[in-house]
């Protein structure tokens, strides 16, 4: 009899919700919306360095070496779309500019006139140091070093900019040795009489190599997409607390719960239909998604979802979120008298979980005390036990203490409803 | 015609058979009931006592702010009474909720229906809450859906209803058990005419079958036609109890139910907030 009544609740919230087809189309819809806007958008700012081209004029003074150098070197480096124009007055930088101020290019670089010929003549300078005898005849110019000017788009950031600004000074202390080491043994061959072939091999002497500590041989690195579509579907199923919250205080304002109150049932017996449909609701949300993530988005062109190859963990963990999220709007339905109260809560605390949980900024990059504060948001459980799913390929059990936190704060919710009901 | 003369030509009591219930016996017993609210220093309900008989239609009567529904409230379970003993066929409200609650059924005075529901489901799914099985909840909605005139709306969903026809549902789904003892509040308020005597004759059929009816209403007409007695309430205390002709004839100035209310509880305004 005890299942049959469980049963028939379990119908009546499932006909209730379906019955209300706008509301179950919101349901899914507005997550699917949120999850595809939110990738496409951030997956410029995901993507390596190296798959985005920076656009950058350069302004070509030198006409010699550097400035040779500089506008092939910059342009193989993968990063930036360069666009060289030979500087002969300064209409040209006038326009450069121009360019940059109207955010056509990002950056604008200026080799100076007499850039190769500083550096030549700190060669000569040197070896004048060294070998006072030779080179007698040669006198260096009175430069010695010279300026390469940057001038930035006004919108970019101080970050992106000290990481160009990086960038360049590596380049051009690399082309500077190359013209330093050229110059150099020019010089040396005319006071040896000599003529040699210096091959300076164009890859650096030590190179760095990023090795991935996942044991997943499946090799999925952290993109827009493998970090979105699990974050903001946490996000969509935190968000049912709103018509959780909202089936209950209809309930309560329309006299219903009362009557139920009077009926030879526990209370349980009122929540825990809820519970049910609302947990296949975001289930079946989380499988849209995931869906459109694997087959939808490469179509957008973002990379496709990779879910890892532990179904098992998904589902529980996916389970466990789904849980946590309607216990979470029970618990605000039980204590928000109105609507308003109800969905003005349930939005604003669901946009602060998932801010410190870590679904909008990754936690690593939080200050110190929001990474402590993050670790009580069942957002940033749910996060990393999809991190830990679909990037580590983790098994049931390595999300366990994830999967474990989630439920606790299921059963701490619907603890706090029924107490909220039994003593308000 | 009185009210038992009335109830014998009722044919109603195949449906609901539970004659057994001798009138007279007390069903409920109320000693010292007292319900302060949080907030406020004066009790709702002041050191009441009331005995209700077995098989009694009783109306609970008083101005708005009297104490009505804070009693009806505290005989349902949904809320605490400060102090007091209440015992209903013999259990004690404060230990035998789950047994008392079987036994009882209560109408409010708000709709208590899922909108988007159809009658049918409304029902079936109040019914299978009191633990009726189905085939026997099926034909126990079927003749009483038949009885209130709603056979043919049975698989229409409520919130197209009007507020006639949603009375009688609300009605229907507080009795679906057939209980022994059956609360309403406010049954047949802000319905048409048509509506409020087929409700008031269906109630009458009730009692006539054995169901003990405890009823509250500003209805002093309906009131007088319905109850076998009356306990006039004001301020939380009971003020007066008895049948609706002793009360008026023990007021010789007063010619009806509503004079004797008056009477008993001023003319003032009596404004809730």
């Amino acid at each position: 009899m005890k299942l049959r009544k469980y049963l028939i609740s379990v119908q009546k919230e499932a006909l209730l919700l379906l019955r209300d087809i706008e509301g179950v189309v919101l349901i899914f819809l507005m997550p699917i919306i949120l999850v595809l806007v939110v990738t496409l958008l951030q997956h410029r700012t995901f993507q390596n360095l190296a798959e985005v081209k920076i656009p950058v004029v350069l302004v070509d003074y030198d006409n010699d070496s550097l400035g040779n150098a500089f506008s092939r070197g910059i342009g193989n480096a993968g990063i930036f779309e360069v666009t060289t124009i030979r500087g002969t007055d300064s209409s040209q930088l006038q326009k450069a500019r121009q360019d940059v101020a109207g955010g056509k290019y990002q950056i604008g670089i200026v080799i100076p006139e007499d850039a190769t010929l500083s550096i030549k003549n700190r060669v000569i300078v040197l070896i004048q140091q060294q070998l006072p005898d030779a080179l007698k005849t040669v006198k260096a110019g009175n430069s010695l070093q010279s300026t390469i000017s940057l001038f930035f788009d006004p919108v970019t950031k101080e970050s992106f900019k000290e990481l160009t600004r990086a960038s360049l000074e590596k380049f051009a202390t690399s082309t500077e040795n190359r013209i330093f080491i050229t110059a150099y043994s020019k010089v040396i061959d005319a006071i040896t009489g000599q003529q040699s072939v210096i091959d300076i091999p164009d890859e650096p002497g030590i190179v760095f190599r990023e090795d991935l500590v996942s044991e997943y041989t499946g090799g999925v690195m952290p993109n827009s997409v493998q970090h979105n579509v699990p974050a903001w579907t946490l996000f969509g199923m935190f968000l049912i607390c709103i018509p959780v919250a909202g089936s209950i205080i209809k309930e309560r304002s329309e006299g219903c719960l009362a009557r139920l109150k009077t009926l030879p049932i526990s209370f349980l017996n009122i929540l825990m239909p809820k519970t049910i449909v609302f947990v296949v609701i975001c289930l079946l949300q989380a499988l849209a998604i995931f869906l459109i993530g694997i087959y939808l988005m490469p179509v957008l062109g973002l990379p496709g979802l990779q879910i890892g190859g532990n179904n098992a963990a998904l589902f529980f963990i996916s389970f466990a979120s789904a849980l946590a999220a309607s216990g979470f709007g029970i618990a605000i339905g039980s204590i928000a008298s109105t609507h308003v109260q109800a969905s003005t809560f349930g939005s604003v605390s669901t946009v602060i979980l998932a801010a410190i949980g870590g679904v909008w900024v990754p936690v690593m990059v939080m200050p110190e005390i929001m990474r402590k504060i993050s670790a009580f948001s069942p957002l940033n459980w749910g996060v990393t036990g999809y991190y830990n799913v679909f990037l580590r390929n983790a098994s049931t059990l390595e999300v366990m203490p994830e999967i474990l936190k989630l439920t606790a704060f299921f059963v701490i919710c619907i603890l706090a409803g029924i107490w909220f009901r039994k003593s308000g | 015609m009185k009210s038992s003369e009335r109830l014998k030509s009722n044919t109603f009591t195949s449906t609901i058979n539970r004659g057994q219930h001798l009138k007279g016996d007390n069903l409920i017993d109320i000693r010292n009931l007292v319900k302060v609210y949080k907030g406020r220093s004066t009790p709702a309900v002041d050191d009441l006592s009331l005995q209700i008989g077995d098989g009694e239609i009783f109306g609970i009567l008083g101005p708005n702010g009297a104490g009505k529904t804070t009693i009806i409230s505290i005989l349902c379970n949904l809320i605490h009474p400060t102090s007091g003993r209440i015992s209903i066929d013999g259990l004690s409200l404060a230990t035998d909720k789950r047994k008392i609650k079987q036994l009882t059924g209560v109408v409010f005075q708000d709709i208590a229906l899922y909108d988007r529901l159809t009658a049918f489901e409304n029902l079936i799914y109040f019914g299978t809450l009191y633990g009726i099985h189905r085939q026997e909840l099926e034909d126990r909605i079927n003749n009483l859906l038949m009885r209130l005139g709603l056979d043919k709306f049975r698989n229409e969903k409520v919130g197209t209803f009007s507020g006639g026809m949603k009375r009688r549902i609300n009605l229907l789904a507080g009795l679906l058990h057939n209980p022994r003892l059956l609360f309403l509040d406010e049954p047949a308020v802000g319905i048409d005419v048509q509506s409020r005597n087929v409700i008031i004759e269906f109630l009458q059929e009730l009692n006539a079958s054995g169901t003990t009816i405890i009823y509250t209403s500003h209805m002093m007409e309906e009131a007088q036609k319905l109850c076998t007695r009356v306990a006039v309430i004001d301020y939380g205390k009971v003020i007066a109890v008895a049948t609706p002709d002793e009360l008026i004839s023990n007021n010789p100035d007063c010619r009806s139910l509503e004079d004797v209310f008056l009477k008993l509880t001023g003319r003032s305004l009596r404004d809730e907030f």
